[in-house]
């Protein structure tokens, strides 16, 4: 920066970021390493629950000679407090994580691998198969998706199974209307042309030159969906339509959510809401993050 | 013009895909004999039960093949007549629920999206503000200090309520400090460091508050609100009644609807902001500022309209998250609408009053982004070509 301290200082009046970002190099900044952080720190206690020092999370400590009746405040002996039934939060904040995410995240798989594929085929081939799956994409999109999702439910068995394949083809119209609109830009790019007067096979053209420039994007929105996924999975919870069985964070705010909890021991529902909160907050904050690093655009709406 | 009957057509045919996906998953998945009768559905043998089988098929049409009921359905919702419930006398009809509980979940979504715009507009100005540089209200105008005395007293009145009058005295010396700093910046450096550093904290804070909105689960937010004001404080009150006179009502949907509302105004500010910082370049701008136009006015007269487009385009997309939104804050807040409909129909597998309701909110959302559509060309008359 041999530059006269004048001349910088109209440059980047002139051009506040465009000046700098060919010196400086993007970055990911230390922010999206603190949410991922958070978010492997979830994912671990989530999986290694069952060896962890916990508490069981179903077991009663009621405990009459020393503190009465519950639930108890938090204390050494429960961090995070106890339930109205003397369960432990913190193990039951642990233990609900691992429904809501395995939720969140075999939902997006699924929304990702169907209407992935959706979308990169019918953005590459076009016509009749394109207009046909478009189509039936803006008719999944023109149902609400909370609806939608307690329709499904409704009708079938909460299980596990269930809620992330429900979640999951909710997933599919907006996974694939994205996939599509990068497929279709990328179709028209110099390299898949060269591809194809080199005489390659619409299947290695897909696979091999589209797959790779797609999944960019796709990775930011991957978290970004994982967070709708398991807010979904909660406010299915929260109006008593999702797995039957285990807890999950929705479920536990539920409980908590009752004026009589609420007033005599409001940390029932503020744990599961701040872990909740935090997770949703960490996904967003690194797929927003991972689609600036990228610049994709039509991820913003 | 050809272009909007186009897309009229393509609305028509999409709610038409739609009422018949709903309708056969219905009658595919479900069981709407058993749904109607109860346990005496499967009853062959009695000729008490077979009678009343043969009764309730015919009054439901249930003994026609599907397509004709569809059509049959159909027809009658054209018409607004969307059929019986299914329940042992069908009362009251699905047509006279709707009516009743429409208007709520009406009001409440309203108040919801003018309540994000309320809070998003000012919030989205004066976040962009900053890329305009300069400086045009001196400290000493009332300018100034009308926005600023507004905000130290809301925010100390706040702190004072939330966290005990410590915190309150805490805040309010604290803004009569940046006040004095807001005085002496021009001749004393350290004052003007101050209140830099402060603006640059507050706009920080300000995008980790839309973040934090952005993030927060509308059925948590709904339980935090609901403790902080409604339980703790006791600004709002607990239930809804519809019992209660109008104004009473209106005031017990406020906490519901800023519950919806919060979410939607971070994502409309961060759209706001992102586009009037782009607009702020523009050349008219620079010309409007060369002609001594205010700051403020500049931002709301000359920079606001033409960066709304994105917020116009969310505003209608945000109307389907808000009917499931809706569905949440509803049941929670006890408001019975079509979000509460809807929940108890499902659970009771009362389809007609499924069916209704999806088709009228499919119908909402596609005509309302129609509508937005149609706005764009009003908003920027280079569209209309």
């Amino acid at each position: 920066m041999s530059q006269d301290v004048s001349t910088g200082g109209v440059i980047e009046a002139i051009e506040p970021e465009g000046a700098q970002a060919g010196i400086v190099k993007k970055t990911l900044g230390p922010g999206f390493w603190l949410a991922v952080g958070w978010i492997v720190l979830i994912v671990l206690l989530a999986v290694l629950a069952p060896v962890l020092p916990l508490k069981d999370p179903n077991a009663n400590f009621i405990d009459i000679q020393g503190k009465g009746r519950p639930p108890y405040g938090p204390s050494g002996d429960h961090w995070l407090g106890s339930d109205q039934d003397a369960r432990d939060m913190l193990s039951r904040t642990i233990y609900g994580a691992r429904v809501s995410l395995v939720v969140g995240f075999s939902a997006v798989a699924f929304g990702f691998t169907i209407g992935g594929t959706i979308g990169l085929v019918s953005g590459f081939v076009r016509g009749m198969f394109d207009k046909i799956t478009s189509f039936i994409m803006l008719v999944l999109l023109s149902f609400p998706a909370l609806i939608l999702a307690i329709l499904i439910t409704s009708l079938m068995e909460r299980s596990l199974l269930t809620i992330a394949l429900t979640l999951g083809i909710l997933s599919v119209a907006p996974v694939g209307r994205l996939a599509r609109s990068a497929s279709l830009v990328f179709s028209e790019r110099e390299f898949v042309l060269a591809a194809r007067t080199m005489g390659a096979k619409p299947s290695h053209i897909m696979l091999r030159e589209l797959l790779p420039n797609v999944l960019i994007p796709m990775s930011a929105l991957a978290l970004l969906g994982t967070a709708v996924a398991i807010v979904a999975e909660g406010g299915l919870a929260f109006l008593g339509l999702s797995v039957e069985k285990g807890s999950t964070w929705g479920k536990l705010i539920l409980t908590g959510a009752q004026t009589r909890q609420l007033e005599e021991a409001p940390w029932i529902a503020f744990v599961p809401i701040t872990a909740l909160f935090l997770t949703v907050m960490a996904l967003n904050f690194a797929g927003d993050r991972l689609r600036e690093y990228f610049d994709v655009r039509e991820l913003a709406l | 013009m050809r272009r909007s009957l186009q897309r009229l057509a393509m609305v028509v045919l999409l709610l038409l895909a739609v009422s018949m996906l709903t309708f056969v998953a219905m009658n595919v998945l479900g069981d709407p004999l058993f749904n109607i009768l109860g346990p005496i559905a499967g009853d062959t043998e009695n000729p008490e039960s077979i009678a009343k089988i043969e009764a309730a098929k015919a009054q439901y049409y249930l003994d026609k093949p599907l397509p004709e009921r569809y059509v049959r359905w159909l027809g009658d919702f054209v018409q607004g007549d969307m059929g019986v419930r299914f329940a042992s006398d069908g009362q009251p009809p699905v047509t006279g629920l709707i009516k009743e509980r429409l208007p709520r979940s009406l009001v409440l979504m309203g108040m919801a999206q003018a309540m994000a715009l309320l809070i998003a507009i000012p919030w989205g100005i004066s976040s962009a503000a900053g890329s305009l540089g300069g400086v045009d209200t001196g400290p000493r105008s009332w300018r100034f200090l009308v926005p600023f005395a507004l905000k130290a007293t809301a925010v100390t009145y706040f702190a004072q309520s939330l966290f005990g009058s410590v915190v309150g005295v805490v805040m309010l010396s604290w803004f009569i400090a940046l006040l004095l700093a807001h005085q002496f910046a021009e001749t004393v450096p350290a004052a003007r460091e101050l209140v830099d550093g402060v603006n640059k904290t507050m706009s920080g804070f300000s995008s980790a508050l839309s973040f934090g909105f952005i993030s927060m689960p509308n059925f948590a937010l709904a339980v935090s609100l609901y403790y902080v004001f409604a339980l703790k404080q006791g600004w709002f009150p607990l239930r809804y009644d519809a019992s209660d006179g109008f104004f009473t009502r209106m005031w017990q949907l406020f906490l519901p609807a800023l519950t919806l509302a919060l979410p939607g105004s971070a994502v409309y500010q961060r759209l706001l902001r992102t586009d009037l910082i782009t607009t702020l370049q523009e050349d008219f701008i620079l010309m409007a500022r060369a002609k001594g136009v205010s700051k403020r006015r500049v931002l709301f007269r000359h920079a606001l309209r033409p960066s709304m487009f994105s917020v116009i385009t969310v505003f209608g997309i945000n109307a389907g998250a808000l009917v499931g939104g809706a569905l949440v804050v509803e049941t929670f807040f006890g408001i019975p609408g079509i979000g509460t409909a809807v929940v108890e129909a499902i659970l009771r597998e009362d389809f007609p009053v499924v069916l209704a309701i999806v088709m009228i909110v499919a119908t909402g959302f596609v005509v309302l982004n129609f509508l937005v559509d149609l706005l764009y060309s009003v908003l920027d008359p280079r569209v209309r070509s």
